[in-house]
């Protein structure tokens, strides 16, 4: 555990040692969220009070992007040769995949944190709303953390071929989920595909949390179950895949 | 002792077979039996075939460890694949503890292979090898404690410094507080990087990256250090300064393994120089040997006064050791013999009755390079075939 700690330390010191890189997060969230939110939900009367909707689909796509990162970060560190010597170090590979889960975590917690803490505040929440819904994101960040991780065994082989699917997928599951645009505002056959997506039950979630127009939502016991069993299989799969990936790799 | 499960690789078989017993003594020196627990034990074929059937027999008295005890490292029938390609084909190799043990052969022979499977950096495709007794596929994470890599790039933390990428090595391996500052600073100092120890990784030369990928060996000083390249990039003045650091690390207790395709480094730093080629292991020795090993390897240039008769020029050629004697002037010959130190006062007494004199002689013993030539090149593949 000793050395579990020491690398997630170092890694922490490495992953904010570049400030710009947090801050461009908080900026692009409030560029969103003040001009582009503002400006939209102008135009957008139904559904109620789309502003704080579009809010909590912007949190969902940050997590997403941060979650993201977190994958292409396993691979670049495959590449630059960071993750060789670390995996020359003393430490378990069951460990290595927990730390940098935990490290991803961490990562979402401080990017993601403040504007979460800005949209609870901006709308009158209660505190306790910031922990259910701060677990929310983490759960979904474990999940999304879980595929891209697991996906980094494509970018072995090619790191234009991972960015291409990364970007893709990103694109589909943002597009055909309820993070932007209720059920009830869906075309009959973009519903039946979002039912399919994880993110769709996540954006839910967290807006059941949040008590945001709960008519329009999935039932938050189907979330729930959804979001844990999806963190849970891609979790399982990275924890098969990616030691059996990194000790196949011939160079990096 | 209680009894134990141990696993036996049978090479008349090529069978992993399971045997109880006591496996206590061996050579009347106690094992570790820990170390034995599950890890792949190999039995000589001769031990196999002289004795009883009882296995427990030769675990005792007779067996011929592959965790023996003066072996730091040792493969199994190694082999890494990369779908049909074979980076290291079947490989048989001992390192001795204490030892420094030069892998010498050209791009692609399997060398750097060799050390990330040791280091369990990569899995084998099939086979096994110990370090210190440790199993690499079963018992990865003792190997880990055990053996210490320098890659051949260096590798780490790009935007770290120099102080904090030793100190966090340092801290992975236990050490802390006041003793691992002093450890880390002094490490930096011995490896003239004292004054970049605050530079961001990224900002070093290529001799300084290297240096510090080498200087994190010396932080914990592992039972196994295995340097991939340790002077690639480097002046000579950091050469000189890298090997001597390497030598001093083997009298402190370390055994150590250093791919190389540099002959001068191998020459410098070697107990015994392992030269490779295809994935497999040509061949092992000390380096005099390997250079008598080269027929005709030594070049004798002898002067002679009058001139060189024919009955002289015989009587050179029938002196044991003559490989070929080539006449470059009337007074002048070239003779190919092994082992110059033998065959010289032989040549001197046979000619002595020709009434030849006998001027001037120039003895020049073959380089490493042309071992290395030799064993890569034509012959190698002859030998092999």
């Amino acid at each position: 555990m000793r050395e579990l700690f020491t690398l997630l330390g170092y890694e922490l010191r490495e992953t904010f040692d570049s400030i710009p890189w947090t801050v461009y997060f908080w900026f692009y969230f409030g560029f969103q969220y003040f001009v582009y939110g503002q400006l939209v939900s102008r135009l957008i009367l139904e559904p109620h009070d789309y502003y704080l909707y579009y809010g909590t689909g912007l949190l969902i796509i940050m997590t997403f992007n941060v979650a993201s990162w977190s994958g292409r970060r396993f691979v670049e560190g495959a590449h630059e040769g960071r993750l060789r010597y670390i995996l020359s170090l003393p430490i378990r590979r069951s460990g290595l995949f927990a730390e940098q889960l935990l490290l991803g975590l961490i990562a979402n917690l401080v990017r993601i944190g403040p504007p979460l803490v800005l949209v609870l505040w901006l709308n009158g929440m209660p505190p306790a709303v910031l922990l259910t819904s701060t677990a929310v994101l983490l759960s979904m960040s474990v999940g999304i953390m879980g595929i891209m991780i697991s996906l980094s065994f494509i970018a072995f082989k090619s790191f234009d071929i991972y960015s291409a699917i990364v970007a893709t997928t990103s694109a589909i599951l943002i597009r055909f989920s309820t993070i932007l645009y209720p059920f009830s505002y869906m075309p009959e056959a973009y519903e039946s595909v979002a039912r399919f997506n994880p993110l769709t039950y996540g954006a839910d979630l967290l807006r059941n949390v949040m008590s945001i127009d709960v008519s329009q939502l999935l039932s938050p016991g189907t979330a729930i179950v959804v979001v844990a069993a999806v963190g849970l299989a891609t979790l399982s799969l990275g924890m098969v895949l990616v030691p059996r990936t990194l000790e196949g790799v011939r160079s990096s | 002792m209680p009894n134990r499960t141990v696993k036996i690789f049978n090479s008349n078989s090529r069978r992993a077979e399971t045997a109880r017993g006591s496996p206590s003594l061996v050579n009347g020196a106690r094992l570790r039996t820990s170390s034995l627990r599950g890890s792949w034990v190999r039995i000589p074929p001769p031990a196999l075939l002289s004795g009883t059937r009882d296995r427990n027999v030769f675990l005792c008295i007779t067996g011929t460890f592959g965790v023996g005890l003066n072996t730091a490292v040792q493969t199994f029938d190694l082999t890494k694949a990369y779908g049909n390609a074979k980076a290291l084909d079947a490989l048989n190799l001992k390192v001795r503890q204490g030892e420094i043990l030069v892998l010498l052969g050209p791009n692609g022979s399997g060398k750097t292979t060799f050390l990330n499977l040791i280091s369990t950096v990569l899995r084998p495709t099939s086979g096994t090898a110990t370090v210190m007794g440790y199993d690499i596929v079963k018992q990865s994470l003792k190997v880990r404690e055990t053996i210490g890599i320098s890659f051949q790039e260096p590798r780490g933390f790009w935007r770290h410094k120099p102080y904090h990428i030793l100190s966090f090595h340092a801290a992975i391996y236990g050490l802390k507080g006041k003793e691992k500052s002093e450890v880390v600073d002094q490490t930096l100092k011995d490896f003239e990087l004292w004054t970049s120890r605050n530079k961001r990784f990224m900002e070093l030369s290529g001799g300084q990256g290297k240096r510090l990928e080498v200087a994190k060996l010396f932080v914990n000083r592992p039972k196994v250090a295995v340097f991939d390249e340790p002077t690639a990039m480097v002046d000579l003045d950091g050469k000189r300064l890298i090997w001597d650091k390497i030598r001093q690390l083997r009298e402190q207790g370390s055994t150590l393994v250093v791919a190389t395709n540099e002959v001068r480094e191998a020459e410098y730093l070697a107990d015994r120089i392992s030269i490779m080629k295809g994935g497999k292991e040509v061949v092992t020795q000390d380096l005099r040997t390997l250079k008598d090993s080269i027929s005709g390897g030594d070049v004798v240039e002898v002067g002679v006064s009058p001139t060189i008769t024919s009955g002289a020029l015989k009587a050179i050629e029938e002196v044991p050791g003559t490989v070929r004697v080539t006449q470059t002037s009337e007074n002048m010959l070239n003779a190919f013999v092994n082992r110059s130190e033998d065959w010289l006062p032989q040549m001197m007494a046979s000619v002595q009755s020709f009434g030849v004199k006998i001027t001037s002689i120039r003895v020049s013993e073959p380089s490493l390079d042309d071992v290395f030539l030799h064993y890569t090149g034509k012959e190698a593949v002859k030998a092999s075939a």
